[in-house]
């Protein structure tokens, strides 16, 4: 099967790196040595779930590479063209404006959604049960789909035959199509994916402020700190490593944001919420240029693999959580 | 590795195949069975294929499926099943651009042999129309539909109560915009999130200023050249003007036809016009009966002063194709159901529907439709049409059409000046 | 990771555990945090009435809803909506969903714990770069294979099949899993797997006896999350499905939009329709659920 030689060659390549070794066991080194050998498994084990895996998420990835380099309209086979897609990547002013868009909706998706998430995870951390009732409401948004999400959306936002049409007249703005604008349909998608992922974002922090000690907050008492410098001095700082996974989902989860933008705005009107997914969308199954689409996600790629590591650099793997909110 | 172990491990992969492929029964789609299988583009006019293939299957041993594809996804969801082994046997098409990337790859059987040995059913077209589904002059569609010419719409009510007549001129267009306006009555429904709706105003203005040679030209050249024509501009710069002066209100951007939200604005009498195929008849009829029947108004494009196109010149779709894929398991059956398109039954049903045929015989047909004035309107305006225009979308391959599509939508919503527009065009 | 988590003792990491910690008490003694309160009811709003909008629109007749308005309990509620959604075909496409749902769930579980297992008590180089592939994996998005993904279905000739989704599903969901299943299954102490072997158990019986029962919660958690891939998928579905056989809920919706034309309360009640199983598990399960829907986050 083509999996196996990568997943060799990933055995066999890099030295595990230092620190949190995956395969380190609670107990010390002196309780190892006196385990005897029956009873672990052989590595033929991870075999199975490996392959699988190789065949439907790695080798895709070495196939987007080469269909990078193709010209591929879904009909007969991929045509070589070298650098081709790769020169005209650079040049087109979609892509530039499709990074653009995708970079400012990250940016604003950050900036929107940890402050909220963080504020109500850690109110929602608290014990009294009227807290537990609410958050137990926050969380519905999270059993729907982001079709279902946007197909609510866009018809509660319709300018004609939603409530729009009928709140629109009667606030004396007369008709209101924020799906329409320019701009304001770029703000409904950040704000559709707010209200989608905040929840989820907001059970992170809740676990995380959960974690820290109370007794921590005694001793702030002690002091006679207040509720606010309480917050900024043992709150925040303990919720450091949420923050950071968090902030990593966020990021990936809006670089790869693509099902709500379909369904609600078709990245338009005109280009105006086209971001690199939907650009790769467009490129592939509606222009059928499959090669050059290839090229847009094998950047994407890239951007995402880039962000991970950085992660990790900064966290370590046990931090790393799920990157895959926004599929 | 000790035995055991390897057991365990193929059983447990036994147990995820056995999981993965339990499924597969449940599911498995269309290709493989022995029906034949027929894709529509999913709208209210397919009653008319419906009942051609439930005669079809009565005297046939071969069973016929329509399957009705949703009309936002209808070309990519071909595309990716002509890709696949699940293609479907006939299939819906637009003729030109839209069929031209499966001829390149043999994928669709040439009809020429079949039109000679079925001479009668060959003429039983227009000539004109049948000449339209063929590709570097190998027929490879037939036609299935009725003639789609884009026609102005308007609410007769709307206009009594305005006391204004409909517009025989582009200054008359211009004209009532202000007075709808001041009725507080959007002038023109338009579907700005399908942009191909908005394409409808620029493939008639571009026609009628500087006639049909600009579009040829660039149909020609495959998108490449021809744009910078200065008629494509002039016409550019109008609908801007149109768009600044409210012609369209300020919510038609997320508008959508295929959900019918245009044509209910229409019907509702919330808009007084709107520019649209004439499959918006059907559409109508559909959604409120009474209101097709008794006050929706119809009329020709305006003639623009100093243009150089005929203004009896029309746009939209000579019909719509069905084609045959080359390796379809069921070819003569295939073959055999294209027939049924000129039969007697099949004509009468697209005239009970407001459709007008592209069969010769269509003028008595027309007679007997529900709605005979709107049937002969549309009739006369495509057979004395000294030119008919296929969509551009439709005219031009996918990897233009589609940035086509995008800018124009960009400069109906003003995100691109009608320079920006043309400079774009010029670039793809 | 972090210090405060690998200090903490398993039994009491879940977000719901029942021994409030000190904080917040204290709290209510200083003053009620009416900041936070408003906060929260604000969001309240943001949160519950698109929700309330969206069941009250499913009684409302089509022909009353514009006129209405959004928020006003319908004059003349009706159920008309649920009959039509099932008429349109939605059961068959919860039925399909439902298909899939197990099939993924199914594969996700028998592969992340036998990987899980091994990467946890193999102690060779290999399975630690097993596990670090699988981290690797985290940051590929679907979005950008979708292409060969695409390829290979048509290769193997599965487009259009239920299958064409299960199975790149189950495997974008895996590394997540595998995740989630090697923290869990860390977290059975050295103590009892000595004893299994002291007992003779090969590698079958520790993993069926001992690690399976033991990872029960890490399991569940990951069963769910699954779950809501399968359940809520959309891209898979549109590129590798067409036709109505092989529909599923999401796709259903998705086509609804323009089937429905503008018929709001018909959609939405489609909406409804497509989340209740997922909110009855969220009524039974709600643990798992919001564990799995965290991934690995909560554990």
């Amino acid at each position: 099967m083509t999996g196996d030689p990568a997943a060799e060659g990933s055995g066999a390549g890099g030295r595990p790196p230092r620190g949190p070794r995956p395969d380190g066991p609670r107990g010390g080194s002196a309780a190892r040595a006196a385990v005897p050998r029956t009873g672990r498994p052989g590595p033929l084990w991870a075999v199975p779930g490996l392959l699988y895996f190789a065949f439907f998420a790695a080798l895709p990835m070495v196939l987007v590479a080469y269909l990078s380099l193709t010209e591929w309209g879904g009909l007969g086979t991929p045509r070589f063209v070298g650098m081709e897609n790769w020169s005209r990547l650079t040049a087109d002013p979609l892509m530039r404006k499709a990074v653009g868009l995708s970079l400012l909706l990250t940016v604003l998706s950050w900036a929107v959604q940890t402050p909220i998430s963080l504020l109500l995870g850690v109110w929602a951390a608290g014990r009294q049960r009227s807290r537990a009732v609410l958050s137990a409401i926050f969380f519905l948004p999270l059993l729907l789909s982001s079709a279902a999400i946007a197909l609510i959306w866009r018809a509660l936002l319709d300018p004609n035959f939603g409530p729009l049409a009928w709140l629109g007249p009667r606030l004396g703005l007369g008709s209101v199509d924020v799906l329409g604008g320019t701009n304001s349909a770029f703000l409904v998608i950040v704000f559709v994916s707010a209200w989608q992922f905040i929840p989820l974002h907001m059970l992170l922090y809740q676990g995380g402020a959960r974690q820290i000690p109370p007794s921590l907050y005694q001793a702030a008492e002690i002091d006679g700190a207040g509720r606010l410098l309480a917050f900024w001095h043992i709150t925040l700082p303990q919720l450091r490593h949420t923050v950071t996974t968090s902030s990593v989902l966020m990021v990936v989860g809006s670089l790869t944001y693509f099902d709500t933008v379909l369904i609600m705005t078709g990245g338009g009107p005109g280009t105006s919420t086209t971001i690199v997914p939907f650009l790769m969308y467009r490129a592939g199954f509606e222009s059928w240029e499959l090669g050059y689409a290839s090229t847009i996600a094998f950047t994407l790629v890239l951007v995402a693999t880039v962000v991970s590591l950085l992660m990790v650099r900064f966290t370590g793997f046990g931090n790393m959580r799920s990157t895959r909110e926004g599929m | 590795m000790r035995t055991p172990r390897l057991g365990s491990v193929a059983g447990a992969t036994a147990l995820c195949l056995l999981a993965a492929t339990a499924c597969s029964g449940g599911g498995g789609g269309g290709g493989g069975d022995d029906q034949m299988h027929v894709w529509m583009y999913q709208d209210t006019l397919v009653v008319v294929q419906e009942g051609a293939v439930e005669r079809f299957n009565e005297a046939s041993e071969t069973e016929a499926v329509i399957d009705e594809v949703p009309g936002d996804n209808y070309e990519e969801r071909l595309r990716t099943a002509m890709g696949s082994s699940e293609r479907p046997d006939v299939f819906f098409n637009w003729g030109g651009g839209s069929i031209e990337p499966y001829v390149e790859q043999d994928m669709l059987q040439p009809l020429d042999d079949m039109l000679a040995d079925n001479p009668e059913f060959a003429e039983s077209f227009i000539p004109s129309i049948l000449e339209a589904g063929q590709v570097n002059g190998v027929q490879y569609g037939i036609p299935l539909r009725g003639t789609q010419p884009v026609i102005l719409f308007y609410n007769e009510t709307v206009f009594e109560e305005a006391g204004v007549e409909p517009p025989e001129t582009w200054e008359d267009i211009l004209g009532l915009v202000d007075t709808f306006k001041e009725e507080g009555v959007t002038p023109f429904a338009l579907a700005g999130a399908d942009p191909w709706t908005e394409q409808m105003w620029l493939q008639y203005l571009v026609d009628r200023i500087g006639g049909p040679e600009v579009f040829a030209e660039i149909v020609e050249s495959k998108g490449a050249e021809g744009w910078d024509d200065p008629a494509v501009l002039e016409a550019a710069q109008m609908v801007r003007e149109l768009v600044d002066s409210g012609a369209f209100g300020d919510s038609y951007a997320s508008v959508s036809y295929t959900e019918g939200a245009a044509s209910t604005l229409l019907s509702e009498g919330r808009a007084a016009m709107h520019l649209m195929g004439s499959w918006e008849y059907s559409t109508i009829l559909d959604q409120d009966e009474e209101f097709a029947q008794e006050n929706l108004g119809y009329v020709e494009f305006p003639p623009i002063e100093g243009g150089e196109g005929d203004p009896d010149n029309v746009v939209g779709n000579p019909t719509n194709f069905f084609s045959v894929t080359a390796e379809t398991e069921h070819m003569d059956a295939a073959l055999e159901f294209l027939t049924y398109t000129s039969e007697e039954e099949y004509v009468a049903d697209m005239v009970a529907n407001g459709e007008v045929p592209t069969t010769v015989n269509a003028e008595e047909a027309v007679a007997d439709s529900p709605s005979p004035d709107f049937a002969t309107f549309q009739y006369e305006m495509v057979r004395d049409a000294p030119h008919f225009q296929l969509s551009w979308d439709q005219a031009l391959p996918p990897d233009v059409a589609t940035p086509m599509v995008t800018e124009i939508e960009s400069l109906f919503n003003g995100q691109s000046t009608p320079e920006q527009f043309v400079d774009a065009l010029a670039a793809l | 990771m972090s210090v405060h988590t690998a200090e903490r003792p398993t039994s009491q990491q879940r977000p719901g555990g029942r021994r409030p910690a000190a904080l917040r008490w204290r709290a209510g003694r200083q003053r009620p945090n009416v900041l936070g309160w408003l906060g929260a009811l604000v969001w309240l709003a943001i949160v519950g009435v698109p929700l309330y909008a969206l069941l009250v629109a499913t009684v409302q007749r089509s022909e009353n809803y514009t006129a209405e308005g959004p928020l006003t309990p319908p004059s003349d509620p009706t159920l008309d909506n649920y009959v039509k959604a099932v008429e349109n075909g939605v059961l068959g496409f919860v039925l399909n969903t439902a298909v899939v749902t197990v099939a993924v769930v199914a594969i996700v579980l028998v592969l992340a714990a036998m990987t899980g297992f091994a990467v946890v008590r193999s102690r060779t180089r290999w399975t630690s770069g097993v596990f670090r592939l699988f981290l690797l994996g985290l940051a590929i998005p679907s979005q950008a294979v979708i292409i060969p993904v695409y390829l290979i279905i048509l290769e193997l000739g599965l487009y259009d099949t239920l299958t064409a989704i299960v199975l790149p599903t189950a495997a974008f969901a895996l590394p997540v899993c595998v995740l989630i299943l090697v923290g869990s299954m860390r977290d059975i102490s050295e103590e009892l797997y000595e004893a299994m072997a002291l007992d003779g158990a090969g590698s079958v019986r520790t993993f069926l006896q001992l690690v399976v029962p033991l990872s029960r919660s890490g399991l569940s958690t990951i069963g769910v999350y699954a779950a809501l891939q399968a359940w809520n998928g959309f891209l898979f579905p549109l590129i590798l499905t067409q036709s109505m056989e092989s529909r599923v809920i999401t796709m259903g919706l998705y086509e609804f939009q323009g089937e429905y034309r503008v018929d709001v309360p018909g959609l939405l009640t489609a909406v409804v329709l497509a989340t209740v199983p997922l909110f009855i598990v969220y009524l039974f399960a709600r643990r798992s659920l919001v564990q799995g829907m965290m991934g690995v986050g909560g554990k």
